[in-house]
């Protein structure tokens, strides 16, 4: 008994996915090995991450993008390698509640400036994204250091039956359970209208609040995944992460208008943006191939966006 | 405490009086109805019995508590349906009746039991199946209407408060709206209800309190509530004036202006042909869905009619074909939706600048809109409407729901157009507005305009037009004339069962 209304964004990322599976069964079968599937685990791990990270906050509205996630990111993983090495603080237990509790801390700002100040959240995450990405490289000024090694023999991505992949198991569990709260559902009513939620008596700055905490949870996890891949600290690496997130994200089918959407959109995102990304260096572009990347991700995403919208009018117009 | 007790109550918003010293009180068992004019205070009193505005001063007692924000109102049992309809359209439509707030955590009710509620609930209310899957998007605004009621239903209230909730519905939706209300009164809760709708009031209220200009002029027992007294109390003694303006019995060129052949509003419906002169002034009725919106705004060229030949003629050799909206506007023909939060204001902009919009091609200069002669003819419209603001630089949705009506309205008159085609435009808007704007559209009809009055209370044909034309099952069903229009005729007309005067369906007198 399940609405399909729910689910209709998932329609096109689904598809996307699939069509690039099958490409990549022609192009790059070596990704369906054991060996390729641990890489591409790996390697899509901080980036599925980021992107659910991102989704509660734009699900509960006001044009909500978080722009600050990549240096979030980026902050997390220096000060792991930094900060609390330095300290010796090394087992799982301190690394993966430092990064969840900076993750969350950061959220809390930005809330707390949404929610009180009553500033646009794009204005606030945009200075948040300017104030870390100097932070970070303030605090290392480039690329060093080294992880604990338990979390730099992560990079390997050999085994399927890896930590990397517990780690995302965990995340979508939590996405589930999270879904099954009231607290969810009232984060869909919030982003949907402001103005019905508040009169139908939802805590709204409760609600925009856990929505950033959930963010801030999903931001920490996908830094430890992050410094796990590089196995040390970069300060600009994280940056990357916005745009693509904010393209997952996209991708994935969440209204940046708020209310519709969701975390397996932006999971599906993430595997699409991925899987380009191996289609694409299974050709020689040479040196452009970056560009060749962001230039795909960009075609994709205006071609998927006016697929929606013109399947949504077809609906519509059936309907009416 | 059950009861509901508001004393010397004052709200100010900004500079403007909201309430200024109003009482109201409402037992439980009965329904208490709050009665006045646009502007009186009757929304700012239910809001703040809904814990959504908060008072200046006095005391508010509502069910034992002051609520100061509209959870709280609800856990202490008030529910409110508010005059806007608020629904989250991304949402589905049982998400939308079962809005979660009770915990973070646990879920009183599983899915399965909140969609077979809502399925239940809607069915007896709004009398149709509307899948509790759909998305509230693709409902009409009746529709919406009742997902809304049917969330403050579903609470049990011990105290219910309707803003101006039938505003949307059809006469047969009233009834059933009307009988849940009795239920709710019979199972001993307090029922509030604002409205315009003085016949309903006088129908189904057991007291009322009337309000004009913020304060509670006077407190009703059921036999004193009767159509006149409420009147009487409720408009400005130095306002009141003549009932109805005589007819206008100028004749203009005898070609019709508007003539509109072998329409057909969808594939499966039956022609009909429709025509209107110079100096007319034309009302259209119809239950809701029979095909008089459809036909309204295809005459104001917003969309297409499914077959048939529009046309307006200027003289007798002059025809155009409404083709467009564009072709609409240049014609002169303007269009006054009683929607107004969706088809009317530019809800960021100033009065003045949602005054300005339809001016911008007369008055402008090397295509920079003049203001101060806009603001002039502004001026001129307010003293004629009576509209009330501080200053017109003010955000337009500073004003009640009726002046932004009237803002619009004079719009439309100020762009000196050939034909009014209004959309029920009286929604919402108080008694003294409403005769102001008939006797408008009436002198406009005398200067040779045509108005085309579409309206989902009778009562506002009665004195004004020319002709009324019934919708039926998505066609012209019957035609009024001033004479035979009375409630009887209209109604018999628009269920279908008035054979005798049926439309011709070769249009009037060609």
């Amino acid at each position: 008994m399940f609405s399909h209304e729910k689910y209709k964004h998932l329609y096109i990322p689904a598809a996307l996915v699939t069509i690039l599976l099958i490409i990549c069964a022609f192009r790059a079968p070596q990704l369906f090995t054991s060996v390729g599937l641990a890489g591409a685990i790996l390697v899509s791990a901080p980036l599925i991450l980021a992107s659910i990270a991102i989704t509660p906050i734009a699900m509960a509205g006001r044009g909500g993008v978080d722009l600050s996630i990549g240096p979030a990111i980026g902050f997390v993983n220096v000060t792991i390698v930094t900060f609390l090495v330095g300290l010796e603080l090394q087992s799982p237990l301190a690394v993966f509640s430092y990064a969840i509790v900076v993750g969350c801390i950061w959220q809390l700002l930005l809330a707390a400036m949404i929610v009180f100040l009553r500033v646009s959240p794009i204005l606030v995450s945009l200075s948040g994204f300017l104030i870390l990405q100097g932070v970070n490289l303030t605090i290392l000024p480039r690329p060093g250091g080294f992880a604990p090694d338990w979390l730099s023999d992560w990079g390997y991505g050999t085994e399927l039956n890896s930590p990397v992949l517990y780690v995302l198991l965990s995340a979508f569990l939590l996405w589930y359970l999270f879904c099954r709260t009231p607290l969810y559902e009232s984060m869909r009513l919030l982003g949907s209208d402001e103005r019905t939620a508040y009169t139908s008596g939802v805590k709204i700055n409760l609600v925009r609040f856990s929505a950033h905490i959930v963010a801030g949870i999903y931001t920490g996890l996908a830094a430890v995944c992050l410094t796990g891949l590089i196995g040390s600290g970069d300060p600009s690496q994280g940056n990357t992460y916005t745009l693509q997130a904010i393209t997952a994200l996209v991708l994935g089918g969440t209204s940046l208008a708020g209310g519709n959407g969701g975390a397996l959109g932006s999971i599906l995102g993430a595997l699409a943006m991925f899987l380009i990304f191996v289609v694409l260096s299974s050709f020689n572009f040479g040196a452009i191939s970056g560009f060749m990347t962001e230039l795909t991700y960009g075609l994709i995403l205006v071609i998927s966006l006016l697929l929606t919208i013109f399947t949504g009018r077809i609906v519509w117009e059936k309907n009416s | 405490m059950n009861n509901i007790r508001l004393e010397n109550v004052c709200k100010s918003f900004g500079e403007t009086v909201a309430l200024d010293n109003a009482s109201v009180e409402a037992n439980p068992g009965e329904i208490h109805a709050i009665i006045g004019e646009n502007g009186s205070g009757k929304s700012t009193l239910a809001k703040i019995m809904s814990g959504i505005v908060l008072a200046d001063s006095g005391d508010v007692n509502v069910l034992g508590v002051t609520p100061y924000s509209p959870l709280q109102a609800m856990s202490a049992g008030v529910m409110t349906v508010h005059q806007e309809v608020l629904t989250a359209d991304s949402l589905t439509v049982y998400e939308n009746i079962f809005p979660s707030y009770e915990g973070v955590f646990k879920n009183s009710l599983t899915t399965v039991e909140k969609i077979e509620k809502s399925s239940e609930l809607l069915s007896k209310l709004a009398d149709k199946n509307i899948s509790p899957l759909q998305p509230v998007k693709s409902l009409s605004l009746s529709d919406k209407q009742w997902i809304v009621i049917a969330r403050a239903l579903v609470k049990k209230p011990k105290a219910l408060i309707f803003d101006e909730s039938s505003a949307a519905l059809d006469l047969n939706g009233t009834e059933r709206l009307h009988s849940e209300m009795i239920n709710l009164k019979n199972s001993g809760s307090c029922v509030i209800l604002v409205t315009h709708r003085i016949s309903e009031l006088v129908k189904i209220t057991d007291t009322a309190t009337v309000l004009r200009d913020g304060k509670s002029v006077d407190r009703l027992e059921k036999k004193q509530i009767n159509e006149d007294r409420i009147l009487k109390l409720m408009s400005d003694p130095t306002l009141r004036k003549q009932k109805s303006s005589k007819l206008g019995k100028k004749k203009f060129v005898d070609q019709p202006s508007i003539s509109f052949k072998n329409c057909k509003i969808s594939a499966d419906s039956s022609e009909f042909h429709f025509d209107a002169r110079k100096g007319q002034v034309i009302g259209i009725a119809g239950l809701e869905g029979a095909g008089q919106e459809k036909f309204i705004t295809a005459l104001a060229g917003i969309n297409m009619l499914h077959a048939g030949k529009m046309s307006y003629r200027l003289s007798e050799d002059d025809e155009f074909v409404i083709s467009s909206l564009k072709k609409a506007t240049d014609l002169g023909i303007v269009y006054v939706s009683g929607d107004r939060k969706k088809e009317g204001i530019f809800p960021n902009l100033s009065i003045l600048e949602n005054f300005s919009l339809g001016l911008a091609d007369t008055f402008n200069k090397f295509g920079i809109l003049k203001s101060d002669s806009t603001l002039k003819i502004l001026e001129n419209e307010r003293d004629r409407l009576r509209i009330k603001w501080q200053t017109p630089l003010n955000p337009i949705t500073t004003l009640s729901g009726g002046n932004q009506q009237k803002v619009l309205i004079a719009r439309a008159f100020a762009s000196d157009p050939s034909v009014i085609v209004l959309n029920d435009p009286a929604r919402g808007v108080d008694i003294a507005t409403k005769q102001m704007l008939y006797k408008n559209l009436r002198s406009f009809a005398d200067r040779g305009g045509i108005v085309i009055y579409l309206s989902s209370e009778l009562e506002e044909f009665y004195h004004f037009t020319d002709r009324v034309d019934i919708f039926f099952n998505q066609t012209i069903y019957a035609s009024l004339t001033a004479e035979e229009c009375d409630e009887n005729k209209l109604l018999s007309s628009m269920f279908g069962l008035n054979e005798a005067q049926k439309h011709s369906n070769k249009g009037l007198t060609l």
